[in-house]
């Protein structure tokens, strides 16, 4: 007769119906004539059975179809044409079987031609990663530093996967994920700004907002910490300006690598525009 | 070489059966993550790197599996990078408490002619689901995988990064844990 000691680790596989015969059959021996085991096994098993009767419960959320169409366009992207990374934007048709190019080989450069741009890619997180989670309030140049190799990172990420939101998409993104009722430049277009999305970033151990233009088709950041309070200024980094202001308890920063002058209208149009 | 047409029904039908997956990544991603936004990110990181490493998954094993267990890698590098010392912190407490705690019981286990099938079968879906929701992360994890997506012992280790017998005991303590919250649940909803 074994002891519970024994029974132990075989009660889960027991309840989940995973034993072979033989063990199966020591098990309910031994439930049987144990109580405290007895009670183990119900207690799990009714746990599982539950679990499994409101199942349809977990399973009716379903993913937004917004997901749905950017992993859409990630498969795009899968490695059985000849899509250059470049290109993507332009959003080539597929045209199953039709192209020419496609062959096994074809596969094989796309990989080769994404792999050091992934390994780039990782490099930037990692790094960025390190850095925002040792510095809080330093300098406002470190701040700009992270803040930028965010921006390179995010730009990359985006190239890839070519997503693109609406005004109103990244504001009610901004109301769910920071609280901040917020209305976006009407006219970005008078300053040369294109929106490109939004997302949810880390800085210290927070979540910062940042807003992705384009300005005349080159990368621009608008980030947002909340909670943060910095004295207004112009902090060159990384090849990068950064327009640094702060509007109540929160810092903007507009990052991008257009000249200073540039960027220096481009943060004053948002700042003047952004309510 | 594959024929063109070969290679083509291949990279479609494997671009179907991974989107097939969408809808449970994403709720289980929003289980990880507890954020819409931070789990549609997570989802579409996943598909990214889904579709790079194509070619390294195997035909005819379970896609479904190797996707979430790209989910499950992704979210613990981000953790990591995130803040390395919780993790550390996080993964020691759970496994101390899988170890220690053992299980109630003799002593706090409800008696044995406790109707536990009936009484938990009165448990409304959100009380459970609220159940699950405040269960520390590892267990929470291992319930979710086995109980609610099906998976078996040998792919949640793979997805966790963790040996088999540490899921069996994960899902063994995440399921008594939910047993005494939604046991004691009930002479107050009573």
């Amino acid at each position: 007769m074994p002891n519970c000691t024994f029974i132990d680790p075989l009660v889960t596989p027991y309840v989940d119906g995973e034993l072979p015969a033989a063990d199966r059959d020591l098990v309910a021996e031994h439930v049987r004539v144990c109580a405290p085991c007895h009670s183990r096994v119900a207690a799990e098993q009714a746990v599982r059975t539950l679990i499994h009767a409101r199942k349809t419960a977990f399973t009716a959320t379903c993913a937004p179809e917004s997901l749905r169409a950017k992993c859409r366009g990630v498969a795009r992207l899968k490695p059985s044409r000849d899509v250059d990374v470049n290109d993507v934007a332009r959003r080539r048709p597929a045209g199953a079987g039709a192209d020419p190019r496609v062959s096994g080989a074809t596969a094989v450069t796309w990989r080769a031609r994404l792999a050091p741009f992934a390994l780039a890619a990782s490099l930037v997180l990692v790094v960025g990663g390190a850095f925002v989670y040792q510095i809080t309030d330093k300098s406002a140049r470190v701040m700009a530093a992270e803040l930028t190799a965010d921006h390179v990172k995010c730009f990359a990420m985006n190239r890839v996967l070519d997503t693109h939101e609406g005004a109103t998409a990244v504001e009610s993104s901004m109301i769910s994920g920071f609280g901040w009722q917020m209305h976006l430049p009407d006219e970005p277009a008078r300053a040369g700004l294109e929106l490109v999305g939004a997302r949810p970033c880390l800085y210290g151990e927070g979540k910062i907002a940042h807003i992705m233009y384009r300005h005349q088709g080159r990368p621009v950041s608008l980030y947002m910490l909340p909670n943060a309070s910095r004295s207004r200024e112009l902090v060159e980094v990384l090849g990068h300006q950064a327009a640094i202001w702060c509007v109540g308890n929160r810092t903007f920063v507009l990052i991008s690598r257009e000249p200073k002058r540039e960027v220096e209208q481009m943060a004053s149009f948002v700042q003047a525009s952004l309510r | 070489m594959p024929s063109r047409e070969g290679l083509d029904a291949v990279s479609a039908s494997f671009e179907v059966e991974a989107l097939a997956s969408l809808d449970s990544l994403y709720r289980t991603a929003l289980r990880l993550t507890r954020v819409p936004a931070d789990a549609e990110d997570l989802v579409q990181e996943t598909y990214l790197k889904a579709f790079r490493a194509a070619d390294q998954f195997e035909p005819g094993t379970n896609l479904r599996a190797w996707l979430f267990t790209i989910l499950h890698n992704t979210a613990r590098n981000r953790v990591r990078d995130r803040a390395r010392d919780s993790v550390v912190i996080d993964s020691e407490a759970v496994e101390r408490a899988a170890e220690v705690a053992a299980f109630p019981g003799a002593t706090s286990s409800p008696a044995p002619e406790t109707p536990e099938s009936l009484l938990l079968r009165d448990t409304l879906a959100p009380e459970l689901q609220a159940a699950i929701n405040a269960l520390p992360d590892a267990f929470r994890q291992a319930v979710w995988l086995r109980d609610v997506e099906e998976f078996s012992y040998a792919e949640i280790a793979r997805m966790l990064d963790i040996p088999v017998g540490t899921v069996m005991s994960r899902i063994s303590r995440g399921r008594h844990l939910l047993y005494e919250q939604l046991h004691h649940l009930r002479p107050v909803n009573a």
